[in-house]
């Protein structure tokens, strides 16, 4: 109960968050927004069984950096199901590999460390998130960029299968970019 | 309208086609209006969920991710229905997220809150709301409002309808014409001939005939009718004139008497001292006084055959006695024309049911006509043979003869074969017909033959044989029968009295039948045809007075003698007796000159 009213206050933050997209505001709705978006990439990547060690093993997401936004996300999570399987949110240490988890979200604080996690990353198959301008370039699957003070997000394709993941098409359609498959 | 209805088929049959087109199209339209007004509402309510259930799913990636243009475009796909007027996006939370307006409509509101999922009707509208949910969770609402216009359907099947009416029509106008060819034409062209022969009274008109379906048989029918009323007319003119002719003639014939009857009355009473010419006189009278009553039985007779009421009276007669009778009849005329007669008969006797005064009458007749009709100092022949079956009676003469054309003729009422010289013969022109209907009573034939006018002709009648009841003609023809001798029947429980009343009369020459009860008297009576009989009243079986009843109701006793002898002698028992039928009332015992008065006085 208590973590599905959790729920119901970051999914309301984020109905309202475009609506009081006032400056005084945006740097902690923005942090939550990018929570709440973290928590919902998971649902749109198509997980296959070999990517969980059991039935019931957690989904577990790292985060390197961004304290508010690992804070915000171990809020929402608890409680959540995704595929049949239980959200967790794991801080990621320096010098930590994000082996283990299923998706990584490197903060702009990381930005000297970010080229070795994403390698990292993909190496353990892990889904990499980022919110830097070259976010897909450096081989994220998917990068946050901002829109007119809203949060937006890119995607490429190509990151996501060398990571052995596959993004649904539904989430391509609100992406603000999506980077094709290298053919 | 109704007028012209009333007088033409060919309308009729149009309406008729225009009516079972209308009424079966207009009977389609309500099924389907009814039927697709159930199934309308249903439909389109699917339809909408439908539609709003796809936006849901297209449209829970831009809820999930907050992108309002997205879930704009989304909702812009709802231009492809344009019977949408409306779709709205609420996030999870109840606040409007995107909207969507039919283009060309002005801005309609939509509701500030969602609410539960499921449809509405209000009015011309049709609203419906659907939660968007996504990995298990409700993440908003999706809202339609669409046109929801059964009438105005059903206003487009009923234009639809009348399209199609109005097409149906013209086709159906197009068949009723080449029905009209088919159908009517043929009849119409019966009733233009029907229309010509009423008025111009032609019975040589015939219908064309068309097509050899069943108006092509009452166009066959319809001639074959008029080809009778043709005959028909043609028949009742040729009778009308003869009929005309007829009655000159018998007012001729009638008149003709009366001159000499009053010349003779005239010389009666200037010279009534005058025997001789007194003689004369009434020998005349007597001769015009015949030839009255001859016209007037065979106008009789005339009326007899004319209402169907000639009758014979049957009995086994000897043919050659029959011959004898109408010689006798004919040989005045016969001498007076001074013609040769030859007679010849086989030596056995000849017997024939029939009516012996009738039979005479009609050989008579047509000894007459070959006396009448042949010069003075002709030669008749009369001839009587037998066949297998039948007796053949012939008389030719070497006369006037007669025309190939007229043999058939001259046996219809009123036909005379010579007018001119018919003048100088009394006659009706009835005699052949009559005795060709007196034959027919006796199942016999009569034909005339002649090789042509001036070389004579010929008669033959042809009657079928009595063989089986021969023995009576012999017993009849027996020396032992004589002149005066009556078939008698006696029926009486008294066996003696009956016995000896039937030997005292069989004595005197009668042929007599004795029976001893009722019923035996009347089968007896059926067999026999008595000239009288006896009866006692208080017999077994059948009592005297119904014997009696039941004998004037057959044709062959209506006419005997009824006697009833009794025991009773009262007033009362005799009146009885004549209600009952009978003639005469003896009292027993019966006085043997009594029998013999009676016998006497028939």
């Amino acid at each position: 109960m208590i973590a599905l009213g959790q729920a119901m206050v970051a999914v309301a933050l984020l109905a309202l968050a475009p609506l009081n997209a006032q400056a005084q505001h945006s740097e902690a709705t923005e942090t939550s927004v990018k929570a709440a978006f973290l928590f919902k990439f998971a649902g749109y990547v198509e997980w296959t069984p070999a990517d969980f060690a059991a039935e019931d093993a957690p989904l577990v997401i790292a985060v390197a950096g961004a304290e508010e936004i690992a804070a915000d996300l171990a809020r929402i999570v608890p409680g959540r199901i995704v595929y049949g399987h239980p959200v967790t949110v794991r801080k990621l240490r320096e010098g930590e590999s994000a082996r283990g988890a299923h998706l990584v979200f490197v903060g702009r604080q990381e930005s000297a460390r970010l080229a070795a996690i994403l390698r990292a990353a993909r190496e353990h198959g892990v889904l990499a998130v980022t919110e830097s301008d070259k976010g897909l370039e450096l081989g994220a699957a998917i990068n946050f960029v901002a829109v007119e003070d809203r949060v937006g997000f890119e995607v490429s394709l190509d990151s996501a299968e060398k990571s052995g993941h596959r993004i649904s098409s539904r989430m391509l359609t609100v992406a603000r970019r999506v980077l094709p498959k290298a053919s | 309208m109704l007028e012209s209805l009333r007088h033409s088929l060919r309308r009729k049959v149009i309406l008729l086609v225009l009516a079972a087109t209308v009424a079966a199209l207009a009977l389609t339209a309500l099924g389907l209006v009814i039927y697709d007004l159930r199934v309308y509402e249903k439909q389109w309510t699917d339809d909408l969920n439908t539609q709003a259930e796809i936006l849901a799913r297209a449209s829970a990636p831009a809820l999930a991710f907050d992108d309002r243009r997205t879930a704009t475009t989304d909702l812009t796909l709802m231009k492809v229905r344009p019977r949408v007027l409306g779709a709205a996006l609420y996030t999870r939370g109840g606040e409007l997220f995107a909207t969507y307006t039919k283009p060309g409509l002005e801005a309609v509101a939509f509701p500030p809150r969602p609410q539960a999922d499921g449809y509405t009707i209000e009015g011309d509208q049709l609203r419906i709301f659907r939660r968007v949910v996504e990995g298990g969770e409700t993440i908003g609402t999706v809202y339609l409002r669409a046109y929801y216009q059964p009438w105005e359907r059903v206003r487009d099947y009923l234009t639809i309808l009348g399209v199609v009416m109005l097409a149906s029509l013209a086709l159906a106008a197009l068949v009723s014409g080449w029905l009209q060819s088919a159908i009517t034409v043929p009849i119409l062209e019966v009733a233009h001939t029907a229309r010509q022969v009423i008025s111009q009274q032609d019975y040589s008109l015939r219908a064309r005939k068309i097509t050899d379906d069943e108006i092509g048989q009452l166009v066959d029918s319809f001639n074959a009718m008029l080809a009778e009323a043709g005959r028909r007319a043609e028949a009742l003119r040729e009778a009308d004139r003869r009929k005309d002719e007829f009655l000159a003639t018998l007012a001729h014939e009638l008149r003709n008497p009366l001159a000499p009857l009053r010349n003779a009355l005239e010389i009666l009473r200037v010279a009534p001292s005058n025997p001789a010419l007194a003689e004369k006189a009434r020998s005349m009278m007597e001769r015009q006084l015949n030839q009255m009553v001859r016209l007037v039985d065979d106008l009789l007779d005339v009326s007899r055959i004319t209402t169907g009421k000639l009758a014979v009276r049957k009995g086994v007669i000897d043919l050659q006695a029959t011959l004898h009778d109408a010689i006798e009849t004919a040989r005045p005329l016969v001498e007076a024309r001074r013609h040769e007669l030859v007679v010849e008969m086989p030596p056995e006797p000849i017997a024939v049911e029939g009516d012996r005064t009738r039979l005479a009458q009609v050989f008579s007749n047509l000894l007459n006509n070959a006396a009448k009709y042949t010069e003075p100092g002709g030669r008749i022949a009369l001839t009587l043979a037998k066949d297998a079956q039948e007796a053949v009676v012939s008389v030719s003469d070497n006369g006037i003869g007669l025309d190939p054309a007229s043999l058939q003729s001259i046996f219809d009422m009123f036909v005379q074969v010579d007018r001119t010289l018919e003048r100088t013969h009394a006659g009706l022109g009835v005699g052949l017909t009559l005795a060709r209907r007196l034959v027919a009573l006796h199942d016999g034939t009569l034909t005339a033959t002649s090789d042509g006018r001036g070389r004579g002709s010929g008669f033959e009648v042809r009657l079928p044989l009595a063989g089986a009841v021969r023995s009576e003609v012999d017993k009849a023809r027996h020396p032992g029968g004589r002149e005066g001798s009556r078939r008698i029947l006696i029926a009486d429980d008294n066996a003696d009295f009956a016995n000896s009343l039937g030997a005292t009369l069989t004595g005197r020459g009668h042929d007599v039948r004795v029976v001893y009860d009722g019923a035996e008297a009347l089968a007896t009576a059926a067999r026999f045809n008595p000239d009288f009989a006896f009866l006692d009243i208080g017999m077994p079986r059948v009592h005297g007075y119904e014997v009696a009843r039941r004998l004037r109701e057959q044709p062959g006793t209506a006419k005997c003698v009824l006697v009833a002898v009794t025991g009773w002698g009262q007033e009362d028992d005799r009146q009885r007796a004549r209600e009952a039928g009978f003639d005469r009332h003896l009292v027993k015992p019966a006085d043997p000159a009594d029998i013999d008065s009676i016998l006497k006085s028939y």
